[in-house]
């Protein structure tokens, strides 16, 4: 009677179990294990309290309630740990799936529709998992004819580079960042230029018309907003003369540089927009014209890593748009850490029977400061690292400024047309390349006039 | 043998179409593609710039004409509003017009108002629903939306008088099929008040925007000589700046004695052909406003037609001024129940011969502005 | 072939049509009586006066005659384009009709005006549309905007169109193989 499974059997049911246990413990054994104790040889382990953190020890301590704030904290403060997840790419990831939400809702609310509504009942949150499910389960379809390595390295390699530039980006103070490289804006000009790179050969591999024009109009769009997005951000290295991006914020502990240099960010929010393919430049994806653009022939999670490199690349260029002219994390902490003299000295309590001296052992959050005499260190310039409070305040501005500025990148798209290819051209080789000149004319008469820069009055 | 009669466009310099094949790309703009329609547009270009673009209608063709020979005048109706459901009492109205013609019969005074009042706002769903789609061809997904949703309000009224949102089959010989829901008059004036306030709210964000102004200007220029020479007609033609307006022109029903307006502008580009519908829609608020006003509030809604009429022998051809422009319905009758020839002439059709001619020597990126623009609709053209 | 002896006969075939609206409309309109005068009084023996009612004439025109009417109407009357061209099959007369409708957008005193232009060409009973001799000339140098409608008509009815730049199908798939659908002999299935 059952329609469900109308050839059941328990007997091939059981064998089908069977066989499943047996390979997997087959493979686990002959090569699981095997992989583990390599990665194991080869990963760098932590030294905790003297001790050599092996794999039986970390296994140990798990269950020893004292031993556990060490373990976390030395997992926090490993490399893996930031480039995976918090200043790297499970971070950036997700105000990546932030901003898609927010910008299906906010246009929804623009263009007086509910937008995701169903999905994960409340306002539709759990839309984007079931987007992304869906893509994950479809099928990837090649063109016959496409060039099939580089079709399938495009998207990698777009996400690749998108995860490269995120990792560039501090987000907090005391060097929270995946590579702190002295050189950290010529790195980002670098790491920008590979993504033409990136869309012609995709699009030139696809071995399709729509997917060609494309292409080749991203690589006018990027080659031409690149100028400009370079000269923009010249400003600012004039005057504070320097290339790292955490001292470039740091320089900004006082008043942001888009007080300064208003033009330059004016024409590097343009540059994004047009980097970024955002909707009034969305000409390489102009959907009426050219199908997809250089997306038309990606399909199933193909697409999808080029979304989400693209979203990636949303977040990396509003966080240096932050981090260049809205000053970064700084900004009013909310939860001082507590004086020094609590720590070294101790305030003397009158008339209390006991010990006269109160003194504490950790000035902020234990979890997040690495040493419990953390802020002492950094106040005797010891160590790198910030304390806890420091640091989630910093993080909490940072994230502000961006969404911020992620929101006004989004904006756009409910408000304006496309524009066509000769407009764009014009707008990026004449307009805004003479302003960003002009705003390095500013940058070299404020340093020359002696108002900011070394020496500066302000 | 046939000379040129349409002068060559001015091609942009240095733009040469001999002995260069191996530049020329070509594309198949349609059917399958989101910038199309129901149909093909065969795109040659040169680097950005189109060199040749030959359109292939034919997608959606249903052979309207051939069934209505098989059908006799009554049952033929709803099927001929198929070509254009969002337009549907427009693309009917010759139709109806013809066969009272050819039956030899009076419409009653409030029928006409009432045919009149289902035109108009039939007029304005269309527009909504073209405007939403030129939005979304220029990438403005705002102008998208706003146009789908405000629609419904008429269509919610359409429901309310006809008992259908999009199909109506509302016109038929003789009067219209049913009469308004009592308080029509209070509910029609309240929506279509709301209605007026609303599309005036479009200038703000559409067409005072200055990217859509300053891509679609001068974009597709159709000058006044080409747009009488090509025969075009409705929104296309009063954008070059000439005034011909049927409902004005040549009044059917009750047109004349409303005061109508219409609306020419002179420079014939993308933006204006693009304004004009937009522009007759507040004036179809106006049409609709003093028809509710002069329209008798009592009164026969329907003269009664004989079960199966049959017509003269005899050839009418009616006009009217449909969403897009003159509607024509040529009827060759023989005494019998079913027209003998019927010809759709609609304005889809007319106007699609200023595609290939517009498009030539624009931008790729023009092409949505140029073909949108020219408020063309697929599935009308192919009947 | 049978040209020349086919199309002198369908002139005398029509007058059943003509005469009912004859004998009904006995007020002749003056107006649109002046500017049909204009092309009968040019040509007197190879037109004739279908009917002249109110904002609506007919003229039929001799087929071998059509394109010189028509350059004669284009250059001395207002109309300036053509608002559509229908194609008729009389496979009683063994003839197929074609209409066309001009009108006049620059003379605003002849805007109400239609006048349709009327002629007939023979009709085969096995068409090869194209090599045989239901063919026509074709008016698009006089009026550009029936160039579509011409094609239509090609693939619908099979007349060809001499001196049209591209005879190709307009609405109907590139491999149609059977009879142009709008002649009278292509049934529709289950009718």
């Amino acid at each position: 009677m059952s329609v469900i499974a109308p050839k059941f059997r328990l007997g091939y049911f059981l064998k089908g179990i069977f066989d499943n246990a047996f390979w997997i413990l087959t493979l686990v054994t002959l090569a699981g294990i095997p992989t583990i104790q390599i990665a194991l040889f080869l990963i760098p382990l932590p030294v905790i309290n003297g001790q050599l953190l092996t794999a039986y020890l970390a296994f140990t301590w798990l269950f020893n309630p004292t031993m556990q704030i060490p373990l976390i904290k030395a997992l926090l403060y490993s490399d893996l740990f930031r480039i995976a997840a918090f200043p790297g790419f499970g971070f950036a990831a997700l105000i990546a799936a932030g901003t898609i939400f927010v910008e299906r809702k906010m246009l929804a609310k623009l263009q007086l529709r509910v937008g995701p509504f169903y999905c994960g009942k409340i306002e539709g949150i759990l839309q984007l998992v079931a987007d992304g499910l869906k893509l994950i389960s479809k099928e990837i379809i090649i063109p016959a004819k496409a060039d099939k390595p580089l079709f399938w390295a495009a998207p990698v390699l777009f996400v690749g580079t998108a995860a490269a530039f995120v990792a560039l980006i501090p987000v907090a103070p005391g060097g929270w960042v995946v590579a702190d490289l002295d050189v950290g804006l010529l790195a980002v000009f670098a790491v920008i230029g590979f993504f033409p790179i990136i869309t012609i050969l995709s699009a030139w591999s696809a071995n399709s018309k729509f997917p060609f024009i494309g292409g080749i109009r991203a690589l006018h769009q990027m080659v031409s907003f690149e100028i400009p997005l370079i000269l923009s951000l010249l400003g600012v290295v004039i005057l504070t003369g320097t290339l790292n991006l955490s001292e470039i914020v740091e320089s900004q502990s006082s008043f942001p540089w888009i007080i300064f240099m208003p033009i330059g960010a004016i024409v590097f929010f343009i540059t994004v927009l047009a980097e970024l393919e955002r909707i009034p430049f969305d000409l390489p994806e102009a959907e009426s014209e050219i199908v997809a653009g250089w997306l038309t022939e990606f399909s199933g999670m193909i697409y999808g890593l080029v979304q989400l490199g693209s979203y990636l690349k949303l977040y990396a260029f509003a966080a240096l748009f932050v981090i260049i002219f809205l000053g970064g994390w700084t900004g009013p902490v909310f939860w001082p850490p507590l004086d020094v003299e609590l720590i070294t000295e101790g305030i003397p309590i009158p008339n209390y029977v006991g010990d006269p001296i109160l003194t504490v052992t950790t000035p902020g959050l234990p979890l997040l400061d690495k040493d419990p005499n953390e802020w002492v260190m950094q106040q005797q310039g010891e160590l790198v690292y910030t304390s806890g409070q420091l640091l989630v305040s910093g993080v909490i501005w940072f994230v502000l400024k961006t969404v911020g500025v992620i929101f006004f990148i989004l904006l756009p798209r409910g408000v304006f047309p496309r524009i066509r290819l000769d407009m764009l051209l014009h707008i990026g080789w004449y307009k805004l390349i003479g302003l960003s000149f002009v705003n390095i004319f500013i940058a070299l008469g404020l340093v020359y006039a002696g108002v900011i820069g070394p020496g500066g009055i302000l | 043998m046939a000379e040129q009669v349409i002068p060559t466009k001015k091609m942009p310099p240095g733009l040469q179409v001999e002995n260069v094949d191996d530049r020329i790309m070509t594309l198949n703009v349609g059917p399958q593609h989101p910038g199309s329609g129901h149909m093909r547009i065969i795109v040659k270009i040169d680097g950005d710039y189109i060199v040749d673009a030959d359109p292939d209608p034919g997608y959606v063709h249903r052979g309207e004409e051939k069934m209505a020979e098989s059908r006799n005048y009554i049952t033929n109706i709803p099927h001929l509003e198929r070509p254009v459901i969002h337009d549907s009492c427009n693309i009917l109205y010759p139709y109806i017009l013809g066969v009272e013609d050819l039956v030899g019969i009076e419409v009653p005074e409030r029928a006409k108002y009432v045919r009149v009042i289902a035109a108009e706002l039939n007029r304005c769903i269309y527009i909504q629903y073209w405007l939403a789609i030129y939005g979304i061809f220029l990438g403005h997904s705002t102008m998208f939306m706003w146009p789908t949703g405000d629609r419904e309000l008429l269509i919610d009224l359409m429901e309310k008088i006809t008992g259908a949102r999009v199909t109506h089959a509302y016109f038929i010989p003789g009067g219209v099929r049913n009469d308004v829901p009592a308080n029509f008059e209070d509910v029609c004036l309240r929506q279509v008040n709301y209605f007026e306030k609303r599309i005036k709210e479009y200038a703000d964000i559409f067409y005072d925007n200055p990217i859509l102004k300053a891509r679609t200007e001068d974009t597709g220029v159709l000058s006044r000589e080409d747009a009488i020479r090509l025969g075009t007609t409705g929104s296309v033609l009063r954008a070059s700046g000439v005034d011909y307006d049927l409902r004005i022109k040549e009044p059917y029903d009750v047109y004349d004695e409303l005061d109508v307006h219409t609306n020419v502008l002179k420079e014939g580009d993308s933006y204006a052909r693009s304004k004009i519908p937009w522009l007759d829609m507040l004036e179809s608020c106006n049409i609709i406003r003093q028809a509710l006003e002069k329209m008798p509030k009592s009164g026969s809604i329907r003269k009664k037609l004989k079960p199966n009429p049959k017509g003269r022998n005899d050839e009418v051809y009616h006009r009217v001024e449909s969403g897009r422009g003159s509607a024509g319905c040529h009827i060759i009758s023989r005494e019998k129940p079913e027209p003998y020839r019927l010809k759709l002439s609609v304005s889809s059709f007319r106007n699609l011969i200023a595609l290939p001619y517009l498009l030539k020597g624009e931008k790729l990126g023009n092409m949505p502005a140029v073909y949108w623009s020219l408020n063309y609709w697929p599935v009308e053209a192919d009947r | 072939m049978s040209t020349s002896e086919t199309t002198p006969p369908p002139k005398e075939i029509p007058p059943p049509k003509a005469a009912p609206p004859e004998k009904t409309k006995p007020p002749v309109p003056a107006f649109e009586k002046s500017y049909v005068d204009q092309i009968t009084n040019q040509f007197s023996d190879d037109v004739e006066v279908e009917y002249i009612k109110e904002n609506r004439t007919r003229v039929n025109v001799k087929k071998e005659k059509i394109a010189e009417v028509a350059k004669f109407i284009k250059d001395n009357t207002p109309f300036d384009h053509a608002e559509s061209v229908t194609g008729v099959d009389f496979p009683e007369d063994k003839e197929i009709g074609v209409i066309y409708h001009l009108g006049s957008y620059t003379d605003p005193t002849y805007s109400k005006q239609v006048l349709a232009l009327a002629t007939r060409v023979p009709r085969e009973e096995n068409p090869n549309p194209g090599n045989d001799s239901t063919k026509l000339q074709s008016l698009r140098d006089m009026f550009y905007s029936v160039e579509f409608h011409e094609r239509e008509i090609f693939e619908m009815l099979g007349v060809y169109f001499e001196g049209h730049p591209d005879n190709r199908r307009l609405l109907l798939p590139e491999d149609w193989a059977d009879l142009p659908p709008l002649r009278k002999d292509f049934k529709n299935r289950g009718r």
